[in-house]
């Protein structure tokens, strides 16, 4: 079954690198999605239903928390992993990452290895 | 090598995918794009096609673009786009090991930032180094510039260094610590010859600990396979080496700074001490404040307190007799034993005046009475010494007052001193003067006997009121015995009833009955001279006559 990633940053080289890191999983029919914006990244959930996303906090437009919020809040797509990432130091986020419904929450930078055991644990393909 | 898959290419929804699609539409042509297996991956249809041109990426054919002669413009496309995905993606995974770098340094930063002591640093640097470089041994040296020493807090594996050897090699073990150089050691034999290291040992690196120009040690790391460390390795332990420095150097820094603290902190608490010593804390206590650095000029408190006076008899002749340093040891001597006595009885020495103490009692007024009474006693055993040693025996005299006292700080803003001004003291000093006129050795004021809470518990003579030079009303005065010797002290008991009757008889002008009481009272008791004085007063009124204004009250006019 084609299952879909996506990867959400305003910064080119993160989106870059969550790819290279997650590049096996090509072989196991996995689609990667990205958006560098927030609008952008619900449109594509809406439309796409990706099971699993990287969704950067700060991020012009519409911020991460908020497309989570409306992803989980007002979509209601339970289905949809999030994983927030935020950029360490920043940590007080955790709460309201919480709040806003986040399955989960990372720092950047990120240690590429528990991304990848996040995203195979997530897709069933450990 | 990173790996491109046409088929991850040519399926989904790539821009790629896209444009090779419409592409063959536009050119309305038969084309068949395979994978190297020859499974179809686009295309559609039965067209004979007489072309098949290879996809290659760097020499490795990975598919088949088959088509007719007129279309090879799409397997040059094709390849085109798949040497920019081939280049893109080598140029991601090298970004992405400098990304894993980073976040190496990065953990390892928070870990530091997380470590105080110089051994746990040194440990989790050489733990991290184990860890990211295979290696079988591994060694922290510190080289301590004060000493000249070198130590190793952190260590793993066998040890690296031979710890006898070490000691008659030290010179060449600094030069390794001191050289403020890293590098790669393949030459091993200067080492292994001089039995400093394990022969074990076929290769090791070094990277110098150091801040700025100032060299603190090395970490080295060396493993018993005969395979170099690489560059990549050295350029490691560099970064490590370099980030672990700064936290050494800090860690250092923060111990230093803790132990001039702590010095500080000992050197002020001496102050306090002495400070305490020179202006009693109850002093401080009284004027409301906790510390004497609180205290500011102009604080000042009035309360009744008993003022004690004490001073040594005839110490003016006594000093004659001894050169000043045994003066001053005579004194520091009597003054060592009766500073405690007045403490245990919950009052404070204002003032040391040579051999005169001035103390004072904020609480009862028995307590400066029962502390003038032990003061007697010390006295006595002080002499018991003294009379072992052949040295003249010394007698003190005790007044004290009680009554309304102003302690305060005066002075001006460079030079402060702890203050009582009162008339509380002048009369407490004046009485303690009339110790040797009355022949007694404690006096105390009649304000002071109204203040004792257990008068029973003492024994009291009425000598009568007494005018004082500089003062206008006379004062009462009483003299308290119980710090006379036992015989003396069972005598004084035993004509006590006689001597209060000759003091009444004195005071009411019946000088004949005075007399008498007197000369009786001096029976039972030869020696009381205070009775003497009276006899002899009494007596010359008795002869002499009295004057109209004659009130009874003694006036001295000497201090």
């Amino acid at each position: 079954m084609e299952q879909k990633i996506l990867i959400v940053d305003d910064e080119a080289h993160i989106r870059m690198l969550i790819e290279q890191t997650l590049e096996e999983l090509e072989d196991e029919e996995v689609t990667f999605l990205t958006a560098d914006n927030g609008e952008d990244a619900l449109e594509i959930i809406s439309s796409e239903k990706p099971q699993l996303v990287f969704l950067d906090v700060m991020m012009p437009k519409m911020n991460g928390m908020e497309v989570c919020r409306r992803v989980k809040k007002e979509l209601v797509l339970d289905d949809v992993y999030i994983v927030l990432l935020t950029a360490k130091g920043q940590e007080v986020d955790r709460l309201k990452g919480q709040e806003v419904g986040a399955d989960v929450y990372m720092t950047k930078p990120f240690d590429p290895e528990s991304i990848l055991q996040k995203a195979r644990t997530v897709l069933g393909l450990v | 090598m990173a790996r491109i898959s046409l088929k991850n290419i040519l399926s989904g929804k790539t821009a790629e995918s896209a444009l090779i699609s419409s592409l063959i539409e536009q050119l309305n042509a038969a084309v068949f794009i395979e994978d190297v297996n020859r499974n179809v991956l686009l295309g559609k249809g039965t067209a004979v096609v007489n072309d098949s041109q290879p996809v290659t990426m760097d020499g490795e054919t990975i598919g088949w673009v088959k088509c007719n002669e007129q279309v090879p413009v799409i397997a040059s496309l094709l390849n085109l786009m798949i040497q920019k995905e081939a280049e893109k993606k080598k140029i991601a995974s090298e970004v992405l090991l400098l990304y894993q770098e980073v976040n190496m340094i990065f953990n390892f930063s928070e870990k530091l930032a997380q470590t105080i002591g110089q051994t746990s640093i040194a440990t989790i640097t050489l733990d991290e180094a184990g860890r990211l470089i295979k290696s079988d041994n591994g060694l922290i040296l510190l080289w301590d510039e004060d000493s000249n020493q070198i130590e190793a807090p952190a260590s793993f594996g066998k040890p690296l260094f031979n710890e006898e050897k070490l000691k008659t090699h030290i010179d060449l073990l600094l030069s390794i610590s001191k050289s403020g150089q890293s590098d790669i050691m393949s030459d091993l034999s200067a080492l292994q010859d001089a039995g400093l290291i394990s022969p074990d040992v076929q290769s090791l690196v070094y990277a110098a600990l150091k801040v700025k120009h100032r060299v603190m040690g090395a970490i080295i790391l060396a493993r018993a396979e005969p395979v170099q460390y690489s560059a990549a390795d050295l350029k490691f332990l560099i970064t490590l080496a370099l980030q672990s420095s700064s936290a050494i150097e800090s860690a250092l820094l923060y111990e230093k700074n803790i132990r001039e603290a702590k010095e500080k902190e000992e050197a002020m608490r001496l102050i306090y001490e002495v400070t305490n010593k020179f202006v009693p804390h109850e002093f401080i206590r009284s004027l409301g404040r906790d510390v004497i650095t609180d205290v500011r000029l102009g604080d000042q408190v009035e309360k009744i307190v008993t003022v004690l006076f004490s001073d040594i008899r005839d110490y003016t002749t006594l000093a004659e007799q001894m050169t000043p340093e045994e003066n001053f040891r005579f004194v520091s001597s009597f003054n060592e034993r009766i500073g405690p006595i007045i403490r245990e009885h919950r009052g404070f020495i204002n003032q040391y005046l040579g051999d005169a103490i001035m103390a004072i009692f904020p609480g009862k007024a028995s307590d400066a009475l029962a502390a003038a009474i032990q003061m007697h006693q010390a006295v006595q055993e002080f002499n018991a010494e003294r009379a072992l040693h052949n040295e003249s025996q010394i007698k003190i005299g005790v007044g004290m007052h009680t009554g309304p006292l102003i302690m305060g700080i005066t002075g001006d803003r460079d030079r402060l001193d702890a203050t009582t001004i009162a008339d509380t003291v002048n009369t407490a000093s004046r009485l303690e003067g009339l110790t040797k006129h009355y022949k007694v050795d404690i006096l105390l004021s009649e304000s002071s006997v109204h203040h004792l809470a257990d008068r029973e518990a003492f024994h009291l003579r009425h000598l009568g009121p007494v005018q004082v030079k500089g003062k206008k009303a006379a004062i009462h005065i009483y003299e308290c015995f119980n710090g006379s010797n036992e015989q003396d002290l069972h005598k004084k008991l035993h004509s006590l009833p006689l001597f209060t009757e000759g003091m009444s008889d004195y005071l009411n002008k019946s000088f004949h009955e005075a007399t008498n009481k007197f000369y009786r009272a001096l029976e039972i008791f030869p020696e009381d001279k205070t009775a003497r004085l009276f006899l002899g007063k009494a007596s010359h009124c008795m002869v002499e006559g009295i004057s109209e204004s004659w009130t009874g009250v003694e006036e001295i006019h000497s201090k």
